[in-house]
């Protein structure tokens, strides 16, 4: 086991921000620590880096209890922040260099590493340049690669992508997977449900500072009843019409809202043809059909009654 | 060490706007520490009169008395004209114009009360040296022309010569302490307060500044580094940077005044500014902890730096404060600094009794060094503890 979180409770004052939190992750893992703003994602990676104390619980990393003094742990450990945290008096080499330093004490051996997570991160053509000259993607990139030149085994990834451009965006999350692949096992904490689809091997649920689901993405849309979300154009449909559809078998729910009729149905159910035949049998014009398999938010929506973006 | 050297490349990066300050306050120091420097000293060292001779009587005692009248007046060469010599004296080209009336020798070794015709700016004192010696030679050339009446005009003034070439030795013995030639190093290293702490202050401050930003020190804390060896590496880099501007600054001094250099007073004068910079470095240390940002830094420099040098006599002279902005001035290590110059600068013996006031002053600038130390150990931690 990589990381074992028992129990971890953390307050500020009355305000309980990690309610009795419990996780863990194996060796190769991607884990995608998901939850909306405040739902105490950072607080449990602060926690788990002993960069915040914690009221109660136990946390090990490597097998070993995580204290603030616990070297020999840390490092293992690549942390890329969710603020960027870089010197804006240090070019980009040399904000790699510094933070490789704190780790890799040789020269040449440093001089590589900084050398592989510059071309990781593709900044070989700002090497010279200053934190203030770069964009908000490339900083992004720099703080990625001041996180993990010293290739920790174990790298945790606090929102990295926030307020970042598509195409830096997709770099990033393909550049974990790859660390991924060569060896590291990856924590990644993010309020974008579709990242955590794309690249997490496994996903962690926390809302209100609690775990309120976990497993792969498969095993989480499977906890839930909702099975099938089918949304049909059309252009006029009775209220009586919409009645006698939400009566049909395995259907769970219909609204009608800007003449998009949006059926949501249990799983396992040919629903499709159900409301194709029902439209046709009670001549109910429509355009485009468009069918959707339940997301993480739908998995958050059942559970919680909220949408992960709230 | 990587902080040590990501502590000194802050400071280099910061250099330009460091050496801006250095070399204004250099130049500031400079002028002010040279138009205040007392321009008269208080050793002993005899006036000169500018004088005016006029001899109408060519002989060889008043040749010689011309050669023994250069010892206490110097000469000035003004046309043996009434209203040129009238505008001499106006103008104070000349304090004296004396005049050797034709057959003055014959008529005073012959005993006759012909006499010299002299004209002064009225108040100088030092025609008064003229006087004793146009006395003192002409008595004693009448005493010996009474005497030795065989001496030739020639060999009285070579035995007049020879009688006045003996000087009597004077051993200065400082019953009160006497005021030395230490002006310019007094207010040089006075001004040096000035200088130091906004240079050590903007230097030390911005590195701690930038290492306390919060995802900062949170990334270096996550590194396996220990908490205290990142403190001691700050720490070992700020006192560089401290003993290089130091180095600096007092290497001006040298250059300005080099000729107090081997002076047992430099060396009290350095031993003072030394204790001062790593007094100033400990409360750029506390600042840089307590600040949160840069754009704060430049108006807590001012006030920092400024205030203890208005109030403890950097600017002013501390006999010019008042006794209730001296007693506030106390509470700041600037006063105790600036009193250590002042005693040092005063010191011409250089016995326990006389340095002990200075040692006094040193040590309780020592004193609030550590306790700036300890206060900013204490506030740098309760911050990290605070954070966690």
């Amino acid at each position: 086991m990589i990381i074992q979180v028992k129990n971890l409770v953390k307050r500020y004052g009355d305000l309980v921000a990690l309610d009795h939190l419990s996780f863990n992750v194996k060796e190769g893992e991607i884990v995608g620590l998901l939850g909306p703003n405040g739902s105490g994602k950072s607080t449990a990676i602060h926690c788990i880096l002993s960069l915040l104390k914690y009221d109660k619980g136990d946390i090990e990393i490597f097998g070993k209890k995580m204290t603030p003094d616990a070297y020999d742990v840390k490092r293992d450990i690549g942390l890329v922040m969710q603020n960027v945290a870089v010197f804006d008096e240090l070019t980009v080499y040399e904000n790699i260099n510094y933070f490789c330093g704190l780790y890799v004490r040789d020269r040449a051996e440093r001089k590589r590493l900084v050398d592989e997570a510059i071309a990781f991160v593709e900044l070989e053509a700002f090497k010279k340049f200053y934190p203030k000259k770069l964009s908000g993607g490339l900083l992004r990139r720099l703080n990625i690669a001041c996180g993990i030149a010293h290739k920790p085994k174990l790298i945790i990834l606090d929102e990295p992508t926030v307020a970042v451009d598509p195409q830096s965006r997709n770099k990033i999350l393909e550049g974990i997977e790859h660390l991924n692949a060569q060896g590291a096992t990856i924590v990644y904490t993010s309020h974008y449900m579709e990242e955590v689809e794309q690249i997490c091997s496994r996903i962690v649920i926390i809302d209100k500072g609690r775990v309120i689901a976990s497993g792969t993405k498969e095993e989480l849309k499977a906890m839930i009843t909702l099975g099938e979300k089918i949304t049909v154009e059309v252009f006029t449909i009775e209220e009586d019409q919409l009645r006698v559809l939400r009566e049909q078998p395995g259907i769970m729910s219909v609204d009608y809202v800007s003449k998009q009729l949006i059926i949501k149905s249990d799983k396992g159910n040919n629903n499709l043809e159900i409301v194709l035949e029902f439209l046709k049998a009670n001549h109910i014009g429509f355009g485009r059909i468009y069918s959707e398999l339940p997301t993480l938010n739908d998995v958050f929506l059942e559970i919680t009654g909220k949408q992960l973006r709230d | 060490m990587p902080v040590f050297n990501l502590c000194l490349k802050i400071i280099r990066k910061n250099w330009i706007s460091i050496s801006i300050y250095l070399a204004i306050f250099l130049v500031i120091s400079v002028l002010l520490s040279t138009n205040s420097a007392p321009k008269e000293t208080h050793n002993f060292s005899q006036e000169k009169a500018k004088l005016v001779f006029i001899s109408k009587d060519h002989t060889p005692l008043t040749e010689g008395f011309r050669k023994e009248l250069a010892k206490s007046a110097t000469f000035v060469k003004i046309p043996d004209n009434t209203e040129k010599l009238q505008d001499a004296l106006f103008f104070r080209q000349a304090t004296y114009i004396l005049r050797i009336p034709k057959g003055f020798t014959e008529n005073v070794l012959n005993g006759g009360s012909m006499q010299l015709e002299k004209t002064i700016v009225p108040n100088s004192a030092e025609n008064a040296y003229v006087d004793l010696s146009v006395n003192q030679y002409w008595r004693l050339a009448k005493l010996y022309a009474k005497h030795e009446p065989q001496l030739s005009e020639k060999q009285l003034a070579d035995k007049l010569s020879a009688n006045f070439s003996h000087n009597t030795p004077i051993e200065m013995k400082a019953q009160i302490r006497a005021k030395t030639d230490q002006g310019f190093s007094m207010y040089y290293f006075n001004f040096l307060a000035y200088t130091l702490s906004a240079v050590l202050i903007l230097g030390i401050s911005t590195v701690m500044i930038v290492f306390n930003k919060n995802d900062l020190r949170r990334r270096n804390f996550c590194s396996p580094v220990h908490a205290s060896s990142i403190n001691s590496q700050m720490i070992l880099a700020n006192l560089l940077f401290a003993a290089i501007s130091w180095v600096i600054l007092v290497g001006f001094c040298f250059i300005f005044d080099s000729k107090n250099i081997m002076t047992p007073n430099m060396i009290y004068f350095l031993l003072n500014s030394a204790v001062f910079t790593l007094c100033i470095s400990c409360i750029s240390y506390l600042i840089g902890n307590l600040l949160g940002n840069l754009r704060n830094m430049s108006a807590v420099c001012n006030v920092v730096t400024l205030g203890p040098c208005f109030i403890s006599g950097v600017f002013v002279p501390q006999q010019f404060l008042g006794e209730t902005i001296l007693k506030i001035a106390r509470f700041t290590p600037t006063y105790w600094y600036v009193q250590a110059n002042d005693e040092i600068s005063q010191l011409t013996r250089f016995t326990w009794t006389d340095l002990s006031p200075v040692f006094y002053n040193i040590a309780v600038l020592i004193g609030f060094s550590l306790a700036f130390l300890a206060l900013s150990l204490v506030v740098g931690k309760r911050k990290r503890l605070t954070d966690r």
